[in-house]
């Protein structure tokens, strides 16, 4: 297992009132596994993912990433697995805008101490990969909404991670560009055996994966 | 760039008035009792009769007093300046020495004739290169028409600015007869370390006057001098302080403009410490070139200040822009910005190191 959960639970604290966010969700992700996780807004959808992602720490219940329980691990130890096991793709995309299309690519690769050879190497065959290849050099104000989630989705892949985490991807799209990045960030992920866990409002999306879960009110249920 | 201008500017003046009591030292000044002296000069105050001199030599301890007659000119036109431009001195021919010392003349020049009718003076470099002054031209002062016929050749702030002529001539030009006043005379005591005990025997002897000798010129000016550098240390503490406020403000505004991407950062593995480091040293960076922007408008600032109080050409500043403001000033002043950078920076470097990143990612949609 790439992913698994276990009792997975986060609950904020707004005044005297509690919310439970994400309830004891128990779910399990395979090796190339593509996953879509479909609530409405507010259901707790981002706070799942950035649970796995290891961005927060749940209340209760453990991750574990590669069978290993990130409960038990500090700060650092959890940066390390972010970088080398998860790719995160955002509904806003978070492009760095100083740095160019080629640059983002090489972003993680620079964090996890790539030469800058292979960093320059991986990062222009990832983006010839999603057909940027004539956007090398463009910042991201420069890019469309589109070419903004393609490079966004080479970055998730520029460290070959085992799990890609998307939220809301298509979010800023329309919906013809939305279908070419979920099945392009599908094919991608198939083709690399990399798992991935779409977080999406979109019931279109369902066609493209193989296990879709539904959230409410923090809890999942499997279709 | 205020530090700059506001330490450059005091410092050199400080270092004029410090320099001026280079002259004279070991030697007693007499001057009439009510001057101001500053150093080594008076710059106001009475006269006194030139015959006093010859008083003076008699008395215990003296081994010879050398009259003068000192003014400071505010330019050599009529317009009113804030600061002294030129100090004219009078001088008996054969002891030119006494103030300059062996410092050369430049080529082809020489000390004016001790004819006074010859109506000669020799002129500091600085003065000769503000008014375009060279060996034959003259100079109106007064309604005289003097001669230049020798150009100092040295560094010195005072001797720089000086013109120097026959004691005859300066009383000519001055009291516009060769009546006998003078307004200083230069005492040199028999023995060293004997000025305390000849300051008493003139001031016992002859009354009117106040015999001075370098430690009490000094210890006259010491505390104004003392003023101007607590009061330029205040400035440029509360200058810094300011500053470093200042870069805190940018830099919080930089970083909290850019919490999504310091978020992006952490959620794609980027460590704390490597955050922190990237904020410090965009801070460093903007104190780096802020210092360097700062360095360059004060001391143009300061050269425009120096012009405007002077009515010296700014072009002559730029030749000896070092003089004004001295390198060892701008590295010091670099070093400190790129420390209150440092500093400043630190805050807003633990902002972006501890930002929440599910928070920060979740309040930008």
């Amino acid at each position: 297992m790439i992913v698994r959960t276990l009792e997975l639970t986060r609950i904020y604290r707004l005044g005297s009132s509690c919310i439970r966010a994400v309830n004891k969700v128990n779910l399990e992700v395979d090796k190339a596994n593509l996953v879509t996780i479909v609530g409405p807004s507010g259901s707790g959808k981002t706070t799942l993912l950035n649970l796995i992602g290891l961005n927060d720490q749940p209340t209760f219940g453990k991750v574990f990433i590669n069978e290993e329980d990130t409960s038990l691990l500090a700060e650092e130890e959890r940066r390390k697995i972010r970088l080398q096991n998860i790719g995160f793709v955002f509904q806003t995309f978070n492009l760095l805008p100083t740095l160019t299309a080629l640059e983002n690519v090489e972003l993680p690769m620079a964090l996890a101490s790539v030469s800058q050879e292979a960093q320059r190497r991986r990062a222009v065959q990832l983006l010839e990969t999603v057909e940027l290849a004539s956007r090398l050099q463009h910042r991201p104000k420069e890019l469309s909404t589109g070419e903004m989630q393609r490079v966004a989705i080479a970055r998730a892949l520029a460290n070959s991670p085992p799990l890609i985490l998307a939220d809301e991807p298509t979010g800023e799209l329309d919906s013809g560009t939305g279908s070419e990045i979920i099945k392009l960030l599908f094919d991608l992920c198939r083709k690399q055996k990399t798992a991935v866990i779409v977080a999406t409002h979109d019931e279109k999306m369902l066609e493209f994966a193989d296990i879709t879960y539904r959230i409410h009110d923090g809890s999942i249920i499997q279709d | 760039m205020f530090i700059v201008t506001i330490g450059a500017t005091t410092s050199r003046y400080t270092t004029i008035i410090r320099e001026m009591n280079i002259f004279f030292s070991g030697d007693i000044v007499v001057v009439a009792q009510g001057s101001i002296v500053v150093q080594a000069f008076p710059i106001s105050g009475g006269n006194l009769p030139e015959d006093m001199v010859d008083e003076v030599k008699r008395i215990e301890g003296v081994r010879t007093a050398v009259p003068m007659l000192v003014f400071f000119g505010y330019g050599l036109e009529d317009a009113i300046q804030l600061v002294p431009t030129n100090i004219s001195i009078g001088i008996p021919p054969e002891r030119w020495e006494i103030l300059a010392g062996s410092t050369p003349l430049k080529p082809d020049g020489r000390w004016p004739s001790a004819n006074s009718s010859a109506k000669e003076v020799t002129v500091g470099p600085s003065l000769a290169d503000q008014h375009n002054l060279a060996l034959g031209s003259t100079i109106r002062i007064k309604n005289y028409n003097l001669t230049i016929v020798g150009i100092l050749d040295t560094p010195s702030t005072t001797l720089a600015r000086v013109i120097i002529m026959p004691l005859r001539l300066a009383q000519c030009v001055y009291f516009l007869t060769d009546s006998p006043w003078i307004n200083m005379m230069v005492v040199e005591p028999e023995e060293e370390n004997m000025e305390k005990e000849v300051v008493e025997n003139i001031e016992a002897n002859i009354t009117g006057v106040k015999a001075l000798t370098a430690d009490e010129r000094n210890e006259i000016i010491a505390p104004l001098l003392s003023d101007i550098e607590t009061w330029n240390l205040g400035m440029r503490g509360m200058l810094f302080f300011l500053s470093m406020i200042l870069v805190t403000t940018v830099a919080i505004m930089n970083v909290s403009e850019r919490r999504r991407d310091f978020a992006t950062l952490g959620a794609l593995g980027a460590s704390r410490k490597s955050i922190f480091r990237m904020v410090i040293t965009e801070t460093i960076l903007i104190g780096l070139f802020g210092g360097l922007f700062g360095i360059l408008a004060g001391t143009i600032a300061t050269l425009f200040l120096a012009s405007i109080y002077t009515r010296i050409p700014l072009t002559l500043f730029f030749q000896g822009l070092f003089g004004v403001v001295s390198p060892i000033f701008m590295v010091e002043i670099l070093a400190s910005t790129l420390i209150v950078s440092c500093v400043a920076g630190i805050i807003p470097a633990i902002s972006a190191m501890n930002a929440n990143i599910s928070e920060v990612l979740r309040s930008e949609y």
